[in-house]
């Protein structure tokens, strides 16, 4: 084993830990907090193995975007709403013994998968990802490209529509409210009026 | 690296440029002029849907499918659906019209949105490698949650886009996993055609790809048992959503499923079908037997698309010639049938403001036109005689005969004989039952411009409903010449000749109803 080499194996088994203790503490602890902090690291971690994969762009965006972006959305809509979890429940509950079952299955699955595919392997070729990307994008994924400009435009109208403050007039009494559906709730017990402001 | 530009033979996506194009419009044109012209909005969607039909009519049979390097495929299995496409999201533009300004929605963002699931869908029934179906399926789905929680003040909805979403994204990642398994089996492929010699001889793995790409297909089609979004996400969204979602969006799934089945998995037929024939049966019987139980128009309509699925499966399930070109069919009939069901529901509902299927009773007695275009809906629904339904199930029956599937046409026939219990339930009510206090209070006073197009548009899907029906035979030659010209398709066709119909004359008596 030359010296690379050895230094790509306690790499890989180190990042490795990182996404496996990650991810387990994301799902196990209580604290939600915790766990985005966590799942922050789960991304981190992965971002490293790509880099060990020789696909540093990949890396570059995975913790731009993951990190930067997703993750700490999910840390303000945590903060944002502010919700206790009773802290109470225990980990070996029924529900999660299920849960449990089915991720080991699922595993047992891939693993199984995995070792019976004669994968191919590609020799490591010096390149300039971003180059060789890019090339990529404006030749054979150049519609999936432009396509997914038409995704974000559209994604942006609609989350501006979610979030854009409604000018709602007073109505007169049997006039239909605004905003919501024009068939009356089906339980008319609910005497609340559906989703006011 | 150079690129010819011809090569790309960009082209043939011209009614996918033409639909981009009206969407932007739409927008600068409400960006402009504000609410001065936002009446405007609807009829110039309609148009800009108007032309891109007829930019995709001459593309019937092209010389070079092949799109974008791979990416699209624009064969006449991709012209017939995504003709669907643009014929039900240019009905569900007729019935929103009065639906949104009822409900003070904003205007252009929804014309918009529709137009954005409109273009992901006919990307999706086109696309032929994975990144492109990926990301066509993305834009489909993202525009539909937004779609299906427009009424934002309203609990209902904002519960239908939740649940729509969070489920999405789960059946998107399980869709996601199928399609990375094959890329690596593959050595790095991402075309499905490319694809298939790779894997044929895999086995258990590509087993695995095979069952996590159909549970994400499922999704969209809502077969049982990845149908439990349907009901909430249903009665939660604004009604000509509903519609949209269960046409457009449903005619994009079977298109994918078909191509995906046949282009990837050729060497894996017997399992696939095998596969679509429980979520067939399922789907028929769960649908069927849980819609009798429905007190809810909208919930009612949202088990029987889940059972007409099953039908339309059944068709992909026997995966023969005959089988592909009753599928088209019945989606083209099943297209014209429901969304005529949703308009008289959206009518009933602008009006009374309920959807509760005993609030129908004796509507016979005040509005005679809106009872004959829902009884004739759903009778052709139900499957009964004169009209297109019943044709669309009878050839698709007939299919699954001649492939020898009997279990699954004693299911479609047993299921349809229930069926048409909750369906006629309905037709009767509305005929012979006394008026109920909401059909009383009923009054046509309140009709505001948009109850004239939304009338158009039940007018257009009644007629279809019933002429369809005695054009049977000509669409039958139309769509077994479709298939016959899908290269991706030839593998399994059966033993008889080829013989190329010419379709010149043909191809626009199928879209100009």
């Amino acid at each position: 084993m030359t010296f690379s080499e050895g230094v790509q194996l306690v790499s890989f088994i180190i990042l490795t830990a990182i996404v496996l203790g990650g991810a387990a503490g994301v799902v196990l602890l209580r604290s939600m907090v915790h766990s985005a902090f966590l799942l922050g690291l789960v991304f981190i971690g992965a971002a490293g193995l790509y880099v060990l994969l020789n696909a540093d762009f990949v890396a570059a965006a995975q913790i731009l975007i993951y990190v930067g972006a997703v993750n700490v959305l999910i840390l303000f809509a945590i903060m944002l709403v502010n919700k206790r979890i009773p802290t109470d429940r225990p980990v070996f509950s029924p529900r999660n013994a299920v849960t449990g079952l089915v991720c080991a299955g699922l595993f047992a699955l891939l693993a199984v998968c995995i070792f019976q595919v004669p994968w191919q392997i590609q020799e490591p070729v010096a390149m300039n990802t971003v180059i060789e990307i890019g090339k990529r994008f404006f030749s054979e994924f150049l519609l999936p490209f432009e396509v997914a400009s038409v995704l974000l435009l559209l994604a942006m109208v609609g989350a501006i529509i979610l979030a854009q403050r409604e000018y709602i007039p007073d109505r007169a009494e049997g006039e239909p409210e605004p905003l919501a559906l024009p068939e009356r709730p089906r339980d008319e017990v609910d005497t609340t009026p559906t989703g006011r402001r | 690296m150079n690129i010819d530009l011809a090569a790309l033979n960009a082209g043939a996506l011209w009614p996918e440029y033409i639909v981009t194009i009206t969407l932007v419009v739409v927008l600068l044109v409400d960006l402009i002029s504000g609410r001065k012209a936002s009446w405007s909005l609807p009829y110039l969607t309609l148009l800009g849907l108007g032309i891109a039909t007829a930019t995709l009519l001459p593309m019937w049979i092209l010389e070079n499918p092949v799109s974008f390097l791979g990416s699209f495929t624009a064969d006449p299995l991709s012209v017939v659906f995504r003709a669907f496409i643009l014929i039900s999201a240019a009905l569900t533009v007729l019935m929103s019209v009065r639906y949104i300004n009822q409900s003070s929605l904003a205007t252009a963002e929804f014309y918009v949105l529709l137009l954005g699931a409109t273009l992901g869908a006919m990307l999706l029934s086109g696309s032929s490698e994975m990144a492109m179906i990926f990301v066509a399926l993305e834009l489909l789905s993202i525009t539909s949650y937004l779609l299906s929680g427009y009424a934002k003040l309203d609990k209902r909805s904002n519960e239908a886009s939740l649940k729509y979403l969070l489920i999405g994204a789960a059946s998107s990642g399980i869709f996601l996993y199928g399609m990375s398994l094959l890329y690596g089996f593959s050595g790095g492929q991402t075309q499905l055609t490319e694809i298939a010699p790779r894997i044929v001889d895999l086995g258990f793995p590509a087993l695995l790809s095979l069952v996590l790409v159909v549970a994400g297909i499922c999704f969209k089609l809502s077969a049982v048992p990845f149908h439990q979004w349907t009901p909430d996400v249903y009665e939660g969204s604004p009604t000509p959503v509903v519609a949209f979602l269960s046409v457009g969006s449903k005619a994009a799934g079977f298109a994918l499923a078909i191509r995906f089945m046949t282009s990837a998995y050729p060497g894996f037929s017997e399992q696939w079908q095998t596969l679509f024939v429980l979520l067939a049966i399922l789907s028929m019987v769960l649908g069927n037997v849980v819609a009798i139980a429905q007190t809810s128009m909208k919930r009612m309509l949202a088990y029987s698309s889940i059972a007409q699925a099953g039908y339309v499966m059944i068709g992909l399930a026997i995966g023969t010639q005959e089988g592909y070109s009753s599928m088209i069919l019945y989606i083209g009939t099943y297209l014209f049938m429901n969304l005529g069901a949703f308009m008289a529901v959206v009518l009933f509902s602008l009006r009374t403001g309920t959807d509760e299927i005993t609030a129908y009773s004796g509507l016979y007695q005040k509005d005679p036109f809106l009872t004959l275009v829902l009884s004739l809906c759903l009778l052709s629904l139900a499957g009964i005689p004169p009209l297109a339904g019943f044709f669309g199930k009878l050839y698709l029956f007939w299919a699954a005969v001649q492939s020898q599937a009997y279990t699954l046409v004693f299911f479609g026939l047993v299921t349809s004989v229930a069926s048409i219990y909750y369906y006629v339930r309905v037709v009767k009510l509305m005929l012979v039952k006394e008026p109920s206090p909401q059909v009383l209070g009923y009054s046509e006073a309140g009709d505001q411009d948009g109850i004239q197009t939304l009338k158009a548009g039940m007018l257009i899907t009644t007629v279809a409903t019933v002429v369809l029906g005695i054009l049977f035979p000509p669409l039958i030659s139309l769509a077994d010449t479709s298939l016959r010209a899908t290269p991706s398709l030839q593998q399994v066709r059966t033993a008889t000749p080829v013989s190329r119909v010419s379709t010149g004359a043909e191809a626009p008596a199928d879209h100009g109803r």
